[in-house]
């Protein structure tokens, strides 16, 4: 009895022993080649273990989502091992890793908005009934575990971005996962909204010893969250150490390569306002749209870079939406270099106004086209002849300059964009608007979801647009880019510009106060008139 | 640890250039998605020749049968490659028939009185304030295509049941009727137009296949288009022994699909209601006005739809007020058959031209053979659902091939 329990006693020490030394999952040489010919991964090993958090980055393109789509299951590798829980195993669809205890929360939440969180959560649950009060028993564990309180009632329509995104890592816990796949979860997120995210990854991890694999763009999230860290490139590990040796400015080398990430601490020279210009290139006068967006007035000279900054849903978005007479139910007067224009997208676009939208899948590509019938939409009249007939080869022309010239990556015009990886879709997005006249770029988040290298890119290409003389209004939600490419930055709360700021003249810090509505630096009921962006009093 | 890093850093592959050169994806190219109906009808005829001669009855592939069928197809194939054009702009319209019956009825009603070419003249004004009617409350007041569509086809068809007071309208003065024969039964010799359209398919498809050679490209599918379409050609002219007589409603439509074909295909007109249809917020964005693409789509397939309505009429030169019925469907499916989009931003009028070339074939065949119509519906609806399977399981396999 004593030496049976002796035993066991030991098997369980053992077990203690083997967890630190055997990972919860392990990859061998996986290599992924797609039917095409394109080679995505080149043998990349990884190791996951229980109660570590596991930061996976890379630029886009690198081969990150096909490594999270073979671990998920939607994928097979084409060549080396996959061990879990120190077996090989070869799991074909996603159904098959969920079993087995690996859940993927995507990037893009697949939820269904007409359901309630609850059925959302227990939504492949083969019970009968719809609602059962065990399903309700085990919310309120899941609610407990991860410190965080939903109410299990609401539509998931209802929810904000942030919360839907803990519904799916509810979701992900529910089927009881070891191993906890996260693909960019913070990327559309609001900063409060984030921290929700970080504070359900740490107790995961910490509290409950699951693995969590945790994909970002974000390095300082990286830096604060993770134990280890993989860095792809090119579809190799080029770096996988503790984060506790690195620091951001390591990681950054490692995702973009050496010179790129040099290139983007590097000072940018800022073009003086020109100050004598009489008439601005963009005038604004009480551009308004009920519900969404209050009286704004705005001058903006040519070559000058505006940066919006604020919370999602403040009215960024609307504000650019509005000039650019996408939003039908604005009110108020939108000048051009002291021209009016008609009210529609259209004539918009003929006076030399191009707007990159915020939402690249849903507002700014057309999924079915290839690169070259995606870049020269907005700007038909120049390749085409006599009676609107298109010029293919002229299209191709534009197609390839696109790709030389913003660097996409890509073999031919002749690619779908919907085939493209984020960043470089959204180089597309951006340019279409280079092959007509535009003197006024709007850019809504132009940089989000993509890696530091396009990142560079784009900001690098903003404030060569600016040196051209071309004026741009430029929205993020990452501060620094604001700071680093506007020459000065409004920053938006509720619908209302509530402040301005030279952008030599501010900091990270007050912008943050400003837009997350801290009253202290920004007394709330300041008359509008004082908020005139000109320092001129408005009538 | 940092040296290894930074060692690691350093040592990383550099990108491969990428290949200058764009490859040609024939397995796509010549795949059941992108060809899969041009099998299908290449399959059937075969069959069905095959199948008469085994039964010992006339030759099924034999000129004369071949344009009596596309003669057959022509009324609703005009409105098929109307219906395209809807579908590519993401919309729908179930009104055709009624709408092309509607016409009809204004034609045979005011042709005696009139003259046939005002009478025609009011008939298409009219086919086309329904198809305004259909856009403006589709794309004004937001409902979906599909009710709005639903709503009008049956509603005009009471408005033609109370036009004609429920009774058949037939025309029988001589003048209009003559005229009548004259714009629809008339025939003409095409054997030299398809001779020279076919000796310049190949003669182009020769020129851009050697330019492209000498430039050190890869052969382009629309090349070997123009090479196949253009031998194709020539085949029916020389197995037409020197003459080819072709009906009127025939050379409308091959017409009326050329011209839509070339505007769809090359013009700035045509890539925008790909657009539109593809992501018509995008579109918008991208300074496209959405609302004007969309309603001239519902106008363009209600004339289109008040012209096959006219050549019907003319044919018959009377009207039933339920001639027509059910014609809708028979129209959308050649169109799902040319594996036209029902979402919109994706679909080929030639294609759909062979969705309802392989329809009317069936018809046809069971005709011939003497099956009997009670066969009919059956195979038919089982061909619509086949080919729509076909296409998704296409469209999936090549989304998850090329990855994300």
């Amino acid at each position: 009895m004593s030496l049976a329990q002796a035993g066991v006693a030991r098997n369980h020490g053992m077990r203690t022993l083997m967890q630190e030394v055997q990972p919860l999952m392990q990859l061998r040489g996986v290599r992924k080649t797609f039917d095409n010919g394109t080679v995505a991964l080149r043998g990349v090993d990884l190791m996951i273990a229980p109660g570590q958090v596991h930061g996976l980055l890379g630029a886009n393109g690198a081969g990150k989502s096909t490594l999270i789509k073979i671990l998920s299951g939607a994928y097979s590798a084409t060549k080396g091992e996959i061990l879990w829980k120190g077996k090989p195993v070869r799991w074909t669809s996603p159904k098959a890793a969920n079993d087995m205890g690996l859940a993927t929360v995507h990037q893009h939440i697949p939820l269904v908005p007409t359901l309630s969180i609850l059925e959302n959560i227990f939504l492949d649950d083969n019970g009968l009934w719809r609602r059962s009060t065990l399903q309700r028993q085990k919310f309120e564990d899941l609610c407990q575990r991860l410190g965080y309180r939903l109410y299990a009632d609401t539509l998931v329509s209802d929810l904000s971005i942030g919360e839907r995104q803990m519904v799916a890592i509810f979701q992900a816990l529910a089927t009881g996962a070891d191993l906890i796949v996260l693909d960019e979860p913070t990327a559309s997120l609001a900063l409060d909204e984030r921290d929700l995210v970080y504070d359900a990854v740490r107790r995961l991890s910490k509290v409950e010893g699951k693995a969590v694999l945790f994909v970002s763009h974000f390095l300082d999230e990286v830096m604060a969250l993770t134990d280890q860290v993989t860095v792809l490139r090119d579809g190799v590990v080029v770096m996988t150490a503790e984060t506790h040796n690195l620091n951001e400015g390591l990681i950054a080398e490692a995702i973009v390569g050496k010179q790129i990430a040099a290139l983007e601490h590097a000072p940018r020279h800022r073009t003086a306002k020109r100050e004598g210009d009489l008439v601005p290139r963009l005038r604004l006068r009480n551009l308004a749209s009920p519900g969404r967006l209050h009286p704004v007035d705005l001058d903006l000279a040519p070559g000058e870079v505006v940066g919006l900054a604020g919370l999602l849903g403040s009215g960024r978005s609307e504000l650019l939406h509005a000039i650019y007479r996408a939003d039908p139910q604005a009110t108020g007067e939108v000048l051009l270099d002291g021209k009016s224009f008609g009210r529609s997208t259209g004539a918009a676009v003929a006076a030399g106004i191009g707007l990159v939208p915020e939402d690249r899948n849903r507002q700014g590509i057309i999924p079915d086209f290839e690169i070259w019938r995606n870049i020269t939409l907005p700007a038909l009249d120049g390749v085409a002849g006599f009676g609107g007939i298109l010029s293919a080869k002229q299209e191709y022309e534009r197609g390839w300059q696109a790709i030389r010239m913003l660097s996409i990556k890509a073999s031919s015009p002749e690619i779908l964009v919907s085939d493209l990886s984020g960043g470089n879709a959204q180089k597309v997005t951006i340019g279409r608007w280079f092959f007509s006249d535009i003197k006024l770029f709007l850019l809504d988040e132009p940089t989000a979801g993509i890696d530091i290298g396009a990142k560079a890119d784009i900001l690098r290409l903003v404030r060569q647009l600016a040196t051209e003389g071309k004026s741009v209004i430029i929205v993020s939600s990452e501060l620094e880019e604001l700071l680093a490419v506007s020459d000065r930055i409004l920053v938006m709360r509720d619908g209302k510009c509530i402040a301005e700021r030279s952008a030599d003249a501010t900091s990270e810090h007050e912008l943050l106060l400003l837009a997350g509505g801290n009253h202290a630096t920004e007394p709330a009921n300041r008359p509008e008139h004082q908020f005139d962006l000109n320092g001129e009093a408005v009538k | 640890m940092t040296a290894e890093i930074q060692s690691a850093v350093e040592n990383a592959k550099p990108l491969a250039p990428p290949p200058t050169k764009a490859r040609t994806n024939w397995q796509k190219v010549f795949g059941l998605q992108e060809m899969g109906v041009y099998y299908a009808l290449a399959l059937l005829i075969g069959t069905l020749t095959v199948i008469t001669a085994y039964v010992g009855q006339d030759n099924y592939f034999s000129i004369q049968n071949m344009s009596n069928v596309v003669y057959q197809t022509s009324l609703i194939g005009m409105m098929a490659v109307a219906m395209t054009v809807v579908l590519i702009t993401g919309n729908f319209d179930l009104s055709v028939a009624s709408v092309a019956a509607f016409s009809a009825v204004v034609l045979v009603a005011n042709a005696a009185a009139l003259g046939f070419w005002p009478a025609a003249a009011l008939a298409l004004g009219a086919a086309m304030l329904l198809g305004l009617l259909n856009g403006a409350i589709v794309q004004f007041i937001g409902i979906n295509a599909f009710i709005v569509t639903l709503g009008t086809m049956t509603g005009v068809r009471g408005l033609i049941l109370l036009y004609t007071d429920g009774r058949s309208v037939s025309v029988t003065a001589p003048e209009a009727t003559d005229v009548m024969k004259a714009f629809e039964g008339g025939r003409l010799d095409a054997f030299w137009f398809i001779l020279l359209v076919g000796v310049a398919l190949l003669l182009y498809g020769l020129y851009a296949g050697l330019r492209g050679r000498r430039a050190g490209e890869p052969l382009r599918p629309a090349t070997l288009g123009f090479l196949v379409g253009g031998a194709f050609l020539l085949l029916i002219a020389w197995a037409s022994n020197g003459e080819l007589m072709v009906r009127n409603p025939v050379i409308y439509m091959a017409i009326f699909t050329a011209l839509t074909w070339f505007i769809l295909r090359f013009t700035k007109v045509g890539r925008r209601l790909y657009a539109v249809g593809g992501n018509p917020e995008a579109a918008r964005l991208s300074g496209i006005n959405v609302t004007k693409y969309r309603l001239m789509a519902f106008v363009f397939c209600s004339l289109t739809a008040g012209f096959a309505g006219i050549l019907f009429a003319a044919r018959l030169r009377s009207m039933n007020p339920a001639g027509l019925q059910g014609a809708e469907l028979t129209v959308i499916a050649a169109a799902i058959l040319g594996g036209t989009s029902l979402f919109g931003g994706a679909g080929s009028v030639i294609k759909t031209l062979a969705g309802a070339l392989l329809l009317y074939s069936l018809t046809n065949g069971f005709n011939i053979l003497n099956l009997g119509a009670n066969w009919q519906g059956l195979i038919e609806g089982c061909v619509v659902v086949a080919a729509a399977a076909i296409y998704t399981i296409g469209d999936k396999k090549s989304k998850s091939k090329t990855g994300g």
